[in-house]
């Protein structure tokens, strides 16, 4: 069921960050809505839902973007694998680690959509990326993340309820 | 078997890294474009719709932030016209001032045998049967009795009294004035009197003298009181009586006596006394 949900919930989440996100950049960052997303839902879901949440969303992102297909779909698997991994080191993923997940992962997320960007013969600024989009894309997401979160346990906990894995 | 694929994360992730070349090197070719734009379609249609609605909420919340600035630059504005339009009644007023006296130094200086000295009405006469004003220039400026005054448009009047700083000027429409007077075409002699109506009746005219309406009538020079050939009026009509001896003229002149600010006094005429010869 937590998968099935993966398709409308990426892909309104793809829909909002075409249309509203850019309204609200600072310089030229916004929040990453699918990453914050697949993230939260990593955390509490296991490998294999993650791992689907991570390619629907990598794919919706793309679809709404001038990137090739699967540019935002490395980051996000490597994401997801490295939260599990996580999963198993620690009991339970608090507040800084969550904090610590939301800032590295956005940074390694986004350089690496650089690089295949750049792989894929786009053209990359990277200094001025990292001041101008990234900082402030982290900002969003540090900022961000906890709504979402939150809205996310509580899909995961219904969908539970339901008799479904997650 | 299943087990193992999940117990071995390095193998699962390496396998959906492969997936995702795979679809990385197919969109990049283009093999994946028409599934891309068939996929892209609806969700582009839905993100059309959310930006129209994200645009309308920003408009309309930049309306009402900027209505307190609006009103704050309202009121500076207002206060800035305010005082724009009292600049601008003063600076009409200079400018007013301005025209009246290049006028006066026009004229002045086509009566280069003459000397003036520009004065300024300060007071007419509150008197209803009198019709004098009063000047900013007296003896201290060199003005003397009995000295004429003049506009561009021709004879005000007369010195009567001086003091230090001011003068009075009696008027030609004054009922006490008598101005000796001639006609420009004809050259006619007569007299030129004040009326209380604001008037002026030229008198005396000889019957065999040609009167013409629009004539221009000129000071004459006799007696001594104004110097020759200053305009004082033109005429308006004709009156000539049954068995009178002489014919009148009326005289309408062209000097505005009720908004007079600026005249020039004729210092350099001294009123040749007469009396010994009458």
């Amino acid at each position: 069921m937590g998968n099935f949900l993966s398709i409308p919930i990426l892909a309104l989440a793809a829909i909002l960050q075409a249309s509203i996100v850019p309204q609200i950049r600072i310089l030229g960052g916004g929040p990453d809505l699918i990453f914050l997303l697949v993230l939260a839902w990593a955390i509490n879901a296991r490998l294999e839902s993650s791992v689907i949440w991570a390619f629907v969303g990598g794919i919706m992102q793309d679809l709404m973007s001038a990137a090739p297909l699967g540019t935002s779909t490395v980051g996000l698997l490597l994401l997801v694998f490295a939260i599990s991994g996580l999963g198993q080191q620690v009991h339970k993923i608090g507040f800084i680690i969550m904090l610590g997940l939301v800032l590295f992962g956005t940074l390694a997320q986004q350089i690496i959509i650089m690089l295949v960007l750049a792989f894929s013969g786009f053209t990359m600024q990277w200094g001025f990326n990292l001041t101008f989009v990234i900082a402030p894309t982290i900002l969003y997401n540090l900022v961000l993340i906890w709504p979402v979160y939150w809205f996310v346990l509580r899909l995961q906990r219904r969908v539970s309820r339901t008799g479904s894995s997650v | 078997m299943r087990r193992n694929w999940r117990a071995n994360r390095v193998i699962f992730l390496l396998v959906c890294l492969s997936v995702c070349l795979v679809l990385l090197a197919a969109s990049v070719s283009g093999a994946t474009a028409p599934l891309e734009g068939t996929a892209a379609t609806p969700m582009n249609y839905l993100a059309g719709i959310f930006t129209d609605i994200t645009r309308q909420t920003n408009s309309f919340v930049s309306d009402l932030t900027e209505i307190q600035s609006l009103r704050a630059r309202n009121a500076e504005l207002e206060e800035a016209l305010a005082r724009y339009q009292t600049e601008l009644v003063e600076l009409r007023e200079i400018n007013n001032d301005y025209r009246r006296i290049s006028e006066l130094v026009e004229y002045a200086s086509t009566a280069r045998d003459q000397e003036h000295l520009v004065a300024e009405v300060i007071s007419y006469d509150q008197n209803a049967l009198m019709r004098t004003m009063v000047i900013n220039r007296g003896v201290r400026h060199g003005v003397a009795r009995g000295m004429p005054v003049v506009t561009g448009q021709g004879l005000v009047g007369r010195i009567t009294d001086v003091t230090a700083n001011a003068a009075r000027v009696m008027l030609v429409t004054d009922p006490n004035s008598n101005v000796n007077a001639r006609l420009q075409t004809s050259r006619a002699q007569g007299r030129v009197e004040g009326q209380l109506t604001g008037n002026l009746r030229m008198m005396w005219i000889p019957l065999e003298a040609e009167v013409q309406v629009g004539d221009v009538v000129l000071t004459s020079g006799l007696g001594g009181n104004f110097p020759p050939d200053i305009q004082i009026g033109q005429v308006e009509s004709r009156q000539r009586e049954e068995f009178a001896l002489n014919q009148q003229a009326e005289v309408r002149s062209l000097v505005d006596f009720d908004n007079l600010e600026f005249v020039l006094v004729i210092t350099s005429f001294q009123p040749i006394d007469v009396s010994a010869f009458e």
